[in-house]
């Protein structure tokens, strides 16, 4: 591996900017760091590059650990955005820095400038000065200056974003022919999705400082595990949809799609389906459609761009309410469901359309996020306590990150203690921390719920989540909705193993191994990079000394038996928690079942 | 030729008229009646004058002293000025502020404080003594003084150059495997160098024509501690005009021929970087 990073964690004022990110750039490979500003991508090449310490992790280039190394001894070549050549040398002078600096002989770095100078087509330039040159002939002068001392590793930080459109693209053909030549390695930053699909042969997706997901262009955008990924990486439609034992539904319509991923061993639940705008079909009517129905809709809009056609579509029926993306940028959801359409010319002809028409709507190709947390539903006893409780800033900035909708939902029963909800929970829900917060989630559990939010009256954003589950059944689905929460908080994540009091030595390494187990499977199966933690002790004082002695704690916690709660953790409730809370609950016996 | 060529900027002709009368009345005009009544004189007493020996010395301290301050100042302010971009500390403002006060002070008052600091029962002058450093009364008395009074005029014209350097110039510097050492010298050095120069200027400029904050703590003993200017003010004194003028003519000459050359130096410096472009 020509670069690897290992749990590489950079705080700024305490909170992280990269977090827990762990990577693997092989020999030769370009590999792309995509994500919006401020996620943390160029604080990564900067610790990469050395220029950036880092507070936890590790960073190995060609297998030798450079952590602790100082930027000038790694050597990495490292391209900026505002190209920063030395304006007072010329072109010959900043490409021989690295060389004069190396005490290289004259003859030899004449002849290494030549043939730099050859590779990113600039012959006879030697002698200008860098203002004398266009942005896109200094960009290039740029690679020749990071290129001159035979870097381990090429970094490029947002190496276009100064150029306009026509020599942006002629300088990214150039950045890859040479890249290909010389086959170095290189780590290439950018915001614009275009460039990375245009360049890498491997994408990361980086938010709020989580490297969300890794791999190949086209895996990424066919299936995404994240919304972010889903709506970053070219755009898509998010529909909230069930998950039934035949398949998929959008509202009371079944959709056949065929190949649609099960999540959870398909246990009939609340999903995100994707749509890609290009997958959509239109036709006059259900009948013409070739590919599966999903709803009837109404043209709001088509937009004429060239190869492609942009339509929005309105759909009706029982699949409106589907919706879960914003559209408008007012931040009002619209209470029935927008789809983004693009259609190509050769669709166009074969059925034109005109706006306000009626048509069908079928889609070629359903992806469903592997995540649990699909939309929020704020409980309360009455209309007051559900607004004030949608109004909580911690969960309208969950809903708003993860980009889903909360809907209130309010059960003069979660006080009374009857026994049924006037209707199935799906999805989150949440509640309000108080004193009868256990009586709530008791009652929502038995109704079905399979995650519940507790959220205190006053809480700030998370900065450290801790994980734990009572029960080994618990474990997955507990990493699922720590993976899927922590990807949109800027929190670290520390898994929490709790060993009784007085087990003894034999005990220890057992401890450990469920660790590293939990630890290695958040990463494989969850794409989740957690710490873990050892503690000895009764579980719930345990958990509570922990989140007392943190910042802006939340605690996650997995269980698998309802009577657990109130016997085993009923202390964290006793005083009306002053911490976000996440239960997870899924019956113990299925996955018992698997087991045997 | 004309001046008058189309501008999208109207006013051209009244705001040259107006440039050109306002440097004739403030600066021209006495510059003039100073080279008038320097000509009243015979050309042998002008030489007299010049070359007397308690003259001649007044020169070197005038010009040396300036010289050796403004290099002091260069360094040191380059070095307050780096300070004050670069890190953020606690009274960093108020600092900031401090800089100015040599501009503000009226210059006898800080001649009489660096006196009583410097004097050989002074604050600092006491500790000084045992060693046999005399700094009140001496020349290096007159190389503090005008070091004090030029501080301003380097670190002023620094900071913005500094704060110009862009951070990236350094970070690449750093990944092609230079030091220390070199980006200062290689990287950040070139790029402050002609702010630098004009505050160099603009301090030594000052520093010569110094006399208020100097004249308390040189002591001035003839032949040793006298500036040129404390010499004007003595011919002054003995209804010498002439002989005064003739001193302020040469003042004048030599000093507009340094900052001239200065400029010269650097406008060469500029040009060389660009005839190395084509």
């Amino acid at each position: 591996m020509s670069i690897t990073l290992d749990q590489v964690t950079k705080r700024y004022q305490g909170s992280p900017v990269v977090n827990d990110v762990s990577l693997e750039v092989g020999e030769g490979e370009f590999y792309v760091l995509l994500g919006p500003s401020g996620s943390g991508k160029s604080t990564l090449l900067r610790a990469i590059a050395g220029l950036t310490g880092v507070d936890h992790g590790r960073i190995a280039l060609h297998g030798n650990d450079v952590t602790h190394v100082s930027a000038r001894q790694r050597g990495v070549g490292l391209v900026f955005q505002n190209y920063a050549l030395f304006r007072h040398m010329t072109v010959g002078e900043n490409i021989e820095f690295a060389l004069k600096v190396r005490r290289m002989k004259a003859a030899e770095r004449r002849e290494r400038r030549k043939e730099l100078l050859r590779l990113v087509a600039l012959e006879g330039m030697d002698d200008r000065l860098p203002t004398q040159l266009s942005g896109g002939q200094q960009q290039r002068v740029a690679v020749a200056r990071a290129l001159a001392h035979k870097p381990p590793v090429l970094l490029l930080d947002e190496p276009f974003g100064a150029l306009d459109a026509k020599i942006r693209e002629e300088l990214r053909r150039t950045i890859r022919q040479v890249q290909r030549e010389l086959k170095i390695t290189t780590v290439l930053v950018t915001h614009d999705q275009e460039e990375a699909f245009a360049l890498a042969d491997r994408i990361g997706v980086m938010n709020l400082g989580r490297l969300l997901e890794s791999g190949k262009p086209d895996e990424l955008y066919a299936r995404p595990a994240t919304r972010f990924v889903a709506t970053f990486l070219g755009a898509a439609n998010l529909l909230l949809a069930r998950q039934t034992e035949q398949g998929i539904r959008f509202g009371t319509t079944p959709v056949n799609a065929r190949r649609v991923e099960k999540l959870d061993g398909g246990r009939e639940q609340e999903v995100v389906a994707v749509l890609r705008p290009e997958e959509v079909e239109l036709a006059p009517t259900r009948d013409n459609l070739r590919t599966n129905f999903i709803a009837n809709g109404i043209v709001e809009e088509a937009v004429f761009t060239g190869a492609l056609e942009r339509m929005r579509v309105r759909m009706a029926d029982g699949a409106a309410n589907a919706h879960i993306g914003t559209h408008s940028s007012n931040g009002h959801h619209s209470p029935t469901a927008l789809l983004d359409v693009t259609r190509t010319q050769h669709e166009q002809r074969l059925f034109p359309v005109t706006i306000g028409q009626t048509v069908a709507i079928g889609v070629r190709r359903i992806h469903v996020l592997p995540t649990p947390l699909s939309s929020y539903t704020a409980y309360g006893a009455d209309e007051a306590a559900c607004e004030r409780l949608a109004q909580h800033p911690l969960l309208v900035e969950l809903a708003n990150r993860m980009k889903t909708r909360i809907i209130k939902r309010v059960e003069s029963a979660l006080a009374a203690g009857v026994a049924t909800a006037s209707a199935p929970v799906s999805g989150v829900a949440v509640i309000s921390g108080g004193p009868n917060s256990a009586e709530q989630l008791q009652w929502l559990l038995q109704n079905g719920a399979g995650e519940v939010l507790v959220l205190p009256t006053h809480s700030a954003s998370p900065q450290r989540v801790l994980i734990h589950w009572a029960e080994d059944s618990a474990r997955r689905s507990t990493l699922a909705v720590a993976a899927s929460l922590l990807r949109h908080v800027a929190a670290e994540a520390v898994y929490v193993g709790i060993l009784p009091e007085g087990s003894g030595e034999a005990q220890r390494p057992f401890g450990v191994r469920t660790l590293l187990d939990a630890r290695s499977e958040a990463q494989a199966v969850h794409g989740l990079e957690m710490r873990t933690e050892l503690r000895f002790g009764a579980a719930a004082e345990e958990l509570q000394r922990q989140l007392s002695d943190s910042e802006a704690p939340m605690l996650i916690l997995g269980v698998s038996d309802p009577a657990q709660l109130r016997h085993t953790f009923g202390a964290l409730f006793a005083a009306g928690a002053p911490y976000p809370l996440m239960v997870v609950y899924r019956p113990g016996r299925d996955s018992e079942g698997v087991s045997e | 030729m004309t001046f008058r060529q189309p501008s999208i900027l109207p006013g051209f002709g009244l705001t040259l008229g107006f440039s050109t009368f306002f440097l004739c009345a403030i600066v021209l005009l006495p510059l003039a009646a100073l080279v008038m009544k320097t000509a009243t004189m015979g050309w042998d007493d002008f030489i007299r004058v010049l070359t007397d020996p308690r003259a001649v010395a007044s020169y070197r301290l005038s010009f040396g002293a300036s010289l050796l301050a403004a290099t002091l100042n260069s360094v040191f302010g380059f070095i307050i000025a780096w300070t004050l971009v670069r890190y953020e500390f606690p009274g960093r403002k108020l600092i900031d502020a401090l800089i100015d006060m040599p501009f503000a002070l009226p210059t006898a008052v800080s001649g009489i404080a660096l006196t009583a600091v410097f004097a050989e029962n002074g604050w600092i002058g006491q500790y000084l003594a045992p060693f046999g450093i005399k700094v009140a009364y001496t020349w290096i008395g007159v190389v503090v003084a005008l070091t004090l009074i030029g501080l301003p005029f380097v670190v002023r014209s620094v900071q913005p150059a500094i704060a110009e350097v862009q951070r990236d110039l350094e970070d690449a510097a750093e990944t092609l495997g230079a030091g220390r050492i070199t980006i200062f010298r290689r990287i950040v050095l070139p790029t402050v160098m002609p702010a630098l120069a004009t505050g160099f200027t603009l301090a030594f400029a000052r520093a010569v024509g110094e006399y208020g904050s100097v004249i308390f703590i040189a002591g001035n003993l003839p032949m040793r501690t006298e500036i040129t200017p404390l010499l004007i003010v003595i011919k002054l004194e003995q209804f010498d005009y002439a002989g005064a003028a003739a001193l302020g003519f040469i003042m004048l000459t030599m000093s507009f021929a340094m900052l001239l050359s200065i400029n010269l130096l650097q406008a060469w410096g500029r040009r060389r970087l660009v005839a190395a472009g084509r």
